[in-house]
């Protein structure tokens, strides 16, 4: 890796011309993967990723370069120069030193996934194919895989800043598909957690592979789903990404730094119904979209969104910071050395409330019950978004009917947070993954069950 | 090709034989970007890159081992050798792989052009610059363009194998996005666009400033309407991506892992007569010509549906040899880091007889479907079932009249293959879209639209 008088080089030249601010971020990431098609190990990878990424700012603006040739400091220094030529022809700059550095652990690991061999996780999987397979007959194919993911970095940025972090992270796949005639329906699982092998090695996915089996036989036999409007009540755990899709992203300073959100200049007003409060909240211990410090090595927080209905606060960057004038809430992150960082989510969700789930189901006359949500995606700018149903029924006086198949929920995001009329007491978090301008991240959605007065459901019948 | 990586790439080749491979490959790719981003009248991002990445892939214990390193320096070696007989050990991949001896042709393309590498920063900032202000001056209610980019990229890649085969391209571009905001009252609208240049003089900063502005502002007022089941036209943007979604069922691993609904189908009418859907590496002046595939098999054209006949599935030489068929050229990998799956090269409906307008007038009423949204999440890629979320506009007596937005369209993709009533000739592969799949717009009866 690079030495300390390295990175000042470095980050010396970054100012050599145009430029208030210099910042580093050096990545090695080792990915190791299994995937099973039927119980038959269908494909390993096996990976190392490395790089730096240079970022610039000058007021609100940014430079940004990357190379994965760290071997070479001439060339990366010249990089930088080009780079920070590109903001003022005029030379200045001044001498970057770095303070002694600061490790963190935002994830350490028990047993690191690379010490385990391949064929260890292999006997996991093949247990949760066949559990699902011997679910049901209906069950026609089955998948599994894990991915483990141990990634260090190191971030120094011209305030003298010099951070490490080492974050591990683990993730299971379960996926069951039953077949009726020409129609396939999936059942599908994905946990992750901020540990290592140890996490894999507890974790009941057996339990899961049955759930997945359960949906996709269920599904398999489930009529289209109605269209129009109606009351629609979103399970718990990754029901949430309805919350995460709807609002999450209109409140990122990627998209109100600029006022292109429908949130912007919100802030102690009434953005949602005065039952739902809501956090980003990247310091939950172990959690998939956990971190102690974030990629721009600025310590993470417990950000309260809205309290009671009322934007409480945004999810700032440093360039977000510098546009809006208020400090960053330490939410930056990249995929990887590639990507310049920007504000993003960690674990986004809508804190409990005081209706049972059953209360919830019971004081509905006629509705759709999203049990399980498939994806998503917003317009930031409209607020219009669209989800995908993976496990949905017909509720009909109180309780749950029959499974109905196909539904995509839409609608505005201000106006669904507004419209939810019940919150439920059954909290959960569920992992995933989040694409955005930064690359793809994992983040932890979550809520618990509750219900919007009214949703635009869409299906074929 | 960088001297330090040849020589790491015949190291890695040699100990590889050391090592008890019978065969192995190695697939390198580099490339490097520039790209600036205009937003009220500044350029506030600039970004430049330049990475690349190395495959190994070995046949150790009848299995194909993959590993992948972004560090390309001798210690690396030991690691990926190891870790890729170390996959051989787990996997159990019952059909026989082998790496490719090579083509004794490959088609002539050269997909570099060198005057489009001289473009440099400042030319890229004025484009973006310029391109922002056009767009803006559209309209006055076009309040903001939130993304502008203007972004040069190049790319080598390079296979070479223990058979001999040397496989070796390089490519690029200059690609341009823009999307804007429009307000009038309470409403707000989006649109945007992308485009991709092979040379700088087909960059016509005017005409893109006024096709997403046109689009904009052709928003503003949408409104949902009630449900119902309707004709409607996919114009050739929606089309495409309703094909793209689901183009992974013609993938012969598809069909023979059974996550395909068109297994064992070949021969059987799956499409209205009037459907001929192609797969060809190599389209005539087109920017995305394919000389050879991720295995180096040399590009091919492919009919997959012959007027309503489903005639092949699209091969890569695993799959291939199964059936006892020749590759199709269609073994990509989703780059270096991915192992070797099928994928399309450029995948088209064949142009219908009608003019879009002409198409209009034959539906006379229903819905103009502009974007489908939520691909990733809304279809079922094996049952071919979707629910998307739509825009677009109400055709009345064949003319386009008010936008509609906040509403779903489903239906089923394999069902709409036989409905489909009529196409458009407006499939445009140089129109610089950057898609390598394409779709004339189609007419399809009997679709249902969810509304309020």
């Amino acid at each position: 890796m690079l030495s300390t008088a390295s990175m000042e080089r470095i980050l010396t030249a970054a100012l050599s011309h145009g430029g208030d601010f210099s910042e580093i971020y050096i990545e090695r990431t080792k990915v190791s993967s299994v995937s099973l098609l039927n119980g038959v190990v269908e494909s390993t990878g096996s990976s190392i990723d490395c790089g730096i990424g240079i970022r610039i700012l000058e007021g609100d603006k940014c430079v940004y370069v990357y190379s994965n040739d760290l071997y070479n400091e001439e060339k990366l220094i010249r990089m930088a120069k080009n780079a920070s030529a590109s903001l003022s022809e005029v030379p200045g700059g001044r001498t970057v030193y770095l303070q002694p550095s600061i490790s963190y652990l935002s994830q350490p690991c028990q047993i690191s996934p690379s010490s385990v061999a391949k064929s260890e996780k292999v006997i996991k999987l093949k247990q949760a194919g066949e559990t699902a397979k011997a679910y049901s007959s209906l069950i026609s194919q089955t998948s599994a895989a894990c991915a483990d993911t141990e990634k260090e970095i190191w971030i120094a940025n011209s305030d003298g800043l010099n951070v490490k972090d080492k974050r591990c992270r683990s993730r299971l796949i379960v996926q069951a598909i039953a077949t009726d005639g020409n129609d396939k329906q999936t059942g599908y699982f994905g946990p992750g957690s901020g540990e290592g092998y140890e996490f894999t090695e507890k974790y009941d996915l057996d339990e899961k592979a049955r759930e997945a089996a359960r949906i996709a036989s269920t599904m398999i036999k489930a009529k289209p789903c109605p269209s129009g409007k109606m009351p629609v009540v979103l399970g718990n755990a990754f029901g949430g990404v309805i919350f995460h899709e709807a609002c999450g992203h209109a409140l990122e300073a990627t998209a109100v730094g600029i006022h292109s959100s429908y949130f912007t200049d919100k802030k102690g007003t009434a953005i949602a119904s005065p039952i739902v409060t809501a956090y980003d909240d990247a310091r939950i211990k172990k959690e998939w979209g956990s971190y102690d410090v974030d990629d721009e090595g600025t310590p993470s927080t417990t950000n309260l969104l809205i309290k009671d209905g009322i934007l409480n606060s945004y999810l700032i960057d440093k360039i977000g910071s510098r546009r809006m004038g208020e400090p960053s809430t330490g939410c930056s992150r990249r995929q990887n050395y590639a990507f310049a960082p920007t504000s993003r989510m960690s674990n986004t969700f809508i804190a409990a409330g005081k209706s049972t789930p059953e209360e919830i189901i019971a004081d509905t006359e006629y509705g759709l019950y999203a049990a399980n949500m498939g994806g998503g995606s917003v317009d930031t700018a409209t607020g219009e978004f669209n989800f995908s149903v993976n496990e949905a029924y017909i509720i009909r006086n109180g309780k749950i009917c029959e499974p109905v198949k196909g539904a995509t929920l839409i609608g505005k995001g201000n106006e669904v947070l507004m419209n939810i009329d019940r919150v439920g007491n059954d909290l959960k978090l569920s992992q995933g993954v989040c694409g955005s301008v930064s690359g793809n991240i994992p983040v932890d959605v979550g809520q618990p069950t509750i219900r919007v007065s009214e949703i635009t459901v869409g299906g074929q019948a | 090709m960088d001297t330090r990586i040849r020589s790491f790439i015949d190291t890695l080749l040699k100990r590889a034989v050391e090592e008890g491979f019978v065969e192995s490959e190695v697939y390198f790719e580099s490339d490097a970007s520039t790209a600036v981003q205009a937003l009220e009248g500044k350029i506030i991002q600039f970004e430049s890159s330049d990475a690349s990445g190395l495959s190994f892939r070995g046949l150790y214990n009848g299995q194909m081992g993959y590993a992948y390193t972004e560090d390309i320096s001798d210690d690396m070696i030991p690691f990926l050798l190891s870790q890729a007989k170390d996959n051989c050990k787990v996997l159990e991949v019952k059909e026989k792989i082998t790496v490719y001896e090579g083509d004794k042709e490959y088609p002539e393309f050269n997909g570099f052009n060198e005057e489009l590498a001289k473009i440099g920063y400042q030319e890229m900032a004025d484009a973006a610059l310029a391109l922002e202000k056009e767009t803006l001056a559209y309209d006055k209610r076009i309040e903001s363009v939130d993304d502008c980019f203007v972004a040069y990229s190049s790319g080598t890649l390079l296979i070479i194998n223990s058979k001999g085969m040397v496989c070796e391209s390089q490519d690029n571009s200059l690609d341009v996005y823009v999307g804007c905001r429009a307000k009038e009252g309470e409403d707000v609208q989006t649109a945007g666009k992308s485009w991709s240049f092979s040379s700088l003089g087909d960059l016509n900063i005017s005409k893109c400033a006024e096709t997403v502005g046109k689009k904009v502002i052709g928003k503003l007022g949408a409104h949902s309407i009630p449900s119902e089941k309707t004709s409607v036209i996919l114009d050739r943007f929606a089309a495409r991506s309703l094909l793209g979604a689901f183009a992974g069922a013609f993938s012969a691993e598809a069909m023979q892992k059974g996550l395909s609904r068109l297994a064992g189908r070949v021969g059987e009418k799956i499409a209205n007569d009037n459907i001929t859907l192609i797969d060809e590496g190599m389209i005539d002046k087109s920017q995305f010509c394919i000389p050879f595939d991720s295995e180096g098999v040399s590009a091919k054209r492919t009919v997959l549906i012959d007027k309503g006949v489903f005639t092949s599935a699209l091969h890569n030489r695993k799959t291939a040899l199964v059936e006892g068929k020749e590759s199709t050229g269609n073994g990509f990998r989703g780059g270096a880091k991915g192992s070797l799956g099928i994928s399309n090269t450029n995948f088209h409906f064949e142009n219908g007889s009608l003019s879009f307008d002409d198409l209009l007038k034959k539906m006379n009423n229903g819905i103009l479907i502009t974007a489908l949204h939520g691909l990733h999440a809304g279809v079922n890629a094996i049952s071919g079932d979707f629910s998307l979320m739509t825009e677009g506009f109400l055709v009345k007596d064949g003319k386009i009249t008010e936008p509609v937005n906040q509403i779903t369209i489903a239906d089923n993709f394999f069902d709409v293959l036989l409905k489909i009533e009529e196409l458009a000739d407006d499939v445009d592969y140089f129109a610089f879209d950057g898609a390598h799949i394409q779709s004339p717009s189609l007419l399809i009866p009997n679709v249902s639209i969810a509304g309020e």
